[in-house]
């Protein structure tokens, strides 16, 4: 039996530890295995008031928490038939601007990028090329600075509720913003021009994508749910047509289709399904490096995060520049016992709730499926093919390479410590217990 | 103890010092992790006019935004809680580069420790070599979400406020030979 194991996955938020079973020179298992938390909030919320769920929610994850918050507000919203101001969803979209700014400057330099360029860490990335490190972290912060802006607070913002805002944000506060974002836009564009040219490793991978789409905006906060298979469906179908199931090894439930296959959300499904909704700068930036669509390599998930960064960036600066708001920042409507779903696109992808609440406004049930869960048995597919690869390799390059693949889907897993074991070994011959049943 | 710190304090600089920033550092629901935090929260109670006279700053985790609160400055206190050895509610003073035997390898979105965000900080902009930087380290023992804060870390907190009391009034007496601060 040879078995390797190797501490550290490092640069993913979670922990977990990989499992490869071979038998006769034949990979037959591979498993990610995960000990993710966030199941809890679902019973956290239970008994909750309905106004505290956004903030509850937020707390999920402290890189993508206006998604759960805004995707569990959709959801609150539709059960309860309130209409938002046109305002208010144009601040709710300079929220997630501002989120994926953060996140997918983050994960391109900090945490993929080191791999494409053979470094051990965005430690060492910074002592090769310390102005590319420097404009990353830049870049992130403004992302911070209008969130704070927006939300009183870089990480887990407070203003948002059922129905709109607390409060309006301080104009000045946002106008001050526009340069740095123009700046950003500047250094998003050659974020675009810089990823083209980087050593990916070669990987084809029929994709199942599914993203959230809409005709007149990049999908994000509304539209029907679409598959690259054809499938399209409004948001409150989606639990007939993708379901999650616990995995006995995994405190993470893992998403699949009715049919039982693997799909993948996130940044590549988003690009290869919206690209016409691009703003023009992220369109051009497409044409200009010649990116041609689509992209199935889960490792140019990169290429996809920066091209939706130029987006975001184009995008706050025209929500910013049109930022007036008058009348009041929420609207009334009346309670009553009701369900509702919603969904978003986080930073990783496609994050769906639903939400039962009585006659008072508390909670009576909740589901919360975010991307991760619905990614892992398509990183568990990738590895998969990978494997046999990975078993003719050194210990070091197997751990490395797998490592890579892990980080390229930006899994979020936990706030909590974060490892990866990478476990090769051959399996013994299946064994047959005394009544008879394999194992 | 108290006399040692009146006495700095006849010899302190008065006024607002923005270029001196006390940074706690912790998260409340991770038991001892929350020490530095509350060890500064401490000492702004119990010396009010010291905290007002300089920045303070108190962080959930010692992330990327740390290099953010460090830019400006010509001194930093920054107070923390660390896994060692020694007994829980002993109290070490460390140097920056004493950090190195704390760092991780393992680093995330989440999870840049004090060590590795510091590390990165003089990469990056090795003017923070020059901002005179103290770390008050306070040994914990029980780190798991949700835990309370141990007895006998809780115990020293004063101590460690009397610590950074001492420090910034060294400090302060300092600035009467002011240092260009880190742009």
């Amino acid at each position: 039996m040879r078995t390797i194991e190797v501490p550290a996955l490092a640069r993913v938020e979670g922990e977990g530890g990989l499992y490869i079973g071979m038998q006769d020179d034949r990979v037959v298992e591979v498993r990610l295995d995960i000990y993710e938390p966030p199941r809890f909030f679902e019973g956290f919320l239970v008994g909750r008031y309905f106004q505290e769920v956004p903030d509850i929610t937020a707390r999920i994850c402290g890189i993508c928490p206006v998604a759960y918050q805004m995707s569990s507000i959709a959801a609150l919203e539709n059960a309860l038939g309130v209409e938002v101001d046109p305002q208010v969803y144009s601040l709710r979209r300079l929220m997630y601007c501002a989120e994926y700014i953060e996140s997918h400057a983050l994960h391109i330099y900090l945490l993929q990028a080191p791999d494409l360029l053979g470094q051990p860490s965005a430690l060492d990335l910074a002592a090769i090329a310390p102005e590319v490190v420097k404009n990353a972290l830049h870049m992130k912060k403004i992302g911070n600075e209008v969130l704070k802006a927006i939300g009183g607070r870089s990480v887990h913002p407070v203003n948002a509720c059922v129905g709109g805002w607390h409060r309006w944000p301080d104009v000045d506060a946002f106008r001050s913003l526009l340069p740095e974002l123009k700046w950003g836009l500047e250094s998003a564009l050659e974020t675009v021009r810089w990823s083209v040219t980087l050593p990916f490793p070669e990987l084809e991978v029929e994709y199942e994508l599914v993203a959230l789409h809409h005709d007149s905006e990049y999908g994000v906060m509304h539209g029907e749910i679409w598959s690259s298979g054809g499938t399209r469906i409004p948001v409150a179908d989606y639990e007939t047509r993708y379901i999650e199931e616990h995995v006995r090894r995994s405190n993470a439930l893992h998403g699949h289709t009715v049919d039982g296959g693997a799909y993948l959300v996130g940044p590549l499904a988003r690009l290869n399904l919206n690209h016409a909704q691009l703003f023009p700068e992220a369109q051009r930036s497409l044409h200009e490096n010649r990116i041609k669509l689509p992209i199935l390599n889960p490792y140019k998930g990169l290429i996809a995060r920066a091209v939706e960064l130029v987006h975001f960036f184009e995008e706050a600066i025209l929500l910013v520049g049109a930022y007036n708001p008058s009348g009041p920042a929420h609207a009334d409507f009346k309670l009553k016992a009701c369900e509702g779903t919603g969904a978003s696109e986080a930073p990783r992808g496609l994050l769906y709730h639903r939400y039962k609440i009585d006659e008072k406004g508390l909670v009576r049930f909740a589901k919360i499926t975010p991307p991760t869960a619905q990614n892992l048995p398509r990183i568990e597919a990738d590895l998969f093919a990978m494997a046999p690869r990975l078993v003719k390799m050194d210990q070091e390059t197997a751990t490395l390479t797998a490592e890579h693949l892990v980080r390229a889907y930006d899994p979020c897993i936990s706030c909590a410590t974060h490892f990866l074991k990478l476990k090769i070994e051959e399996a013994l011959p299946a064994r047959t217990d005394l009544h008879g049943k394999s194992d | 103890m108290e006399r040692v710190i009146k006495d700095l304090v006849v010899g302190s600089q008065q006024g607002f010092h923005n270029d001196i920033v006390v940074i706690g550092i912790g998260q409340t629901l991770r038991g001892d992790d929350s020490a530095g935090l509350e060890a500064v929260r401490c000492w702004q109670k119990r010396f009010p006019r010291t905290a007002a006279s300089v920045r303070v700053e108190i962080i959930g985790s010692p992330g990327l935004e740390l290099l953010d609160l460090l830019q400006g400055t010509r001194a930093a206190i920054l107070v923390d809680a660390l896994q060692a050895s020694s007994t829980p509610g002993s109290i070490v003073r460390l140097a920056p580069e004493d950090l190195s035997s704390f760092s991780s390898s393992e680093r995330s979105a989440h999870g840049w420790g004090l060590a590795e965000t510091l590390q990165l900080g003089l990469v990056l902009h090795p003017v923070l070599a020059n901002v005179q930087m103290i770390l008050l380290g306070i040994v914990g023992s029980e780190f798991n979400l949700g835990a309370e804060i141990n007895p006998r870390v809780r115990s020293v907190l004063d101590a460690v406020a009397d610590r950074v009391e001492i420090e910034l009034q060294l400090l302060l007496a300092q600035s009467l030979h002011k240092v260009p601060a880190c742009p």
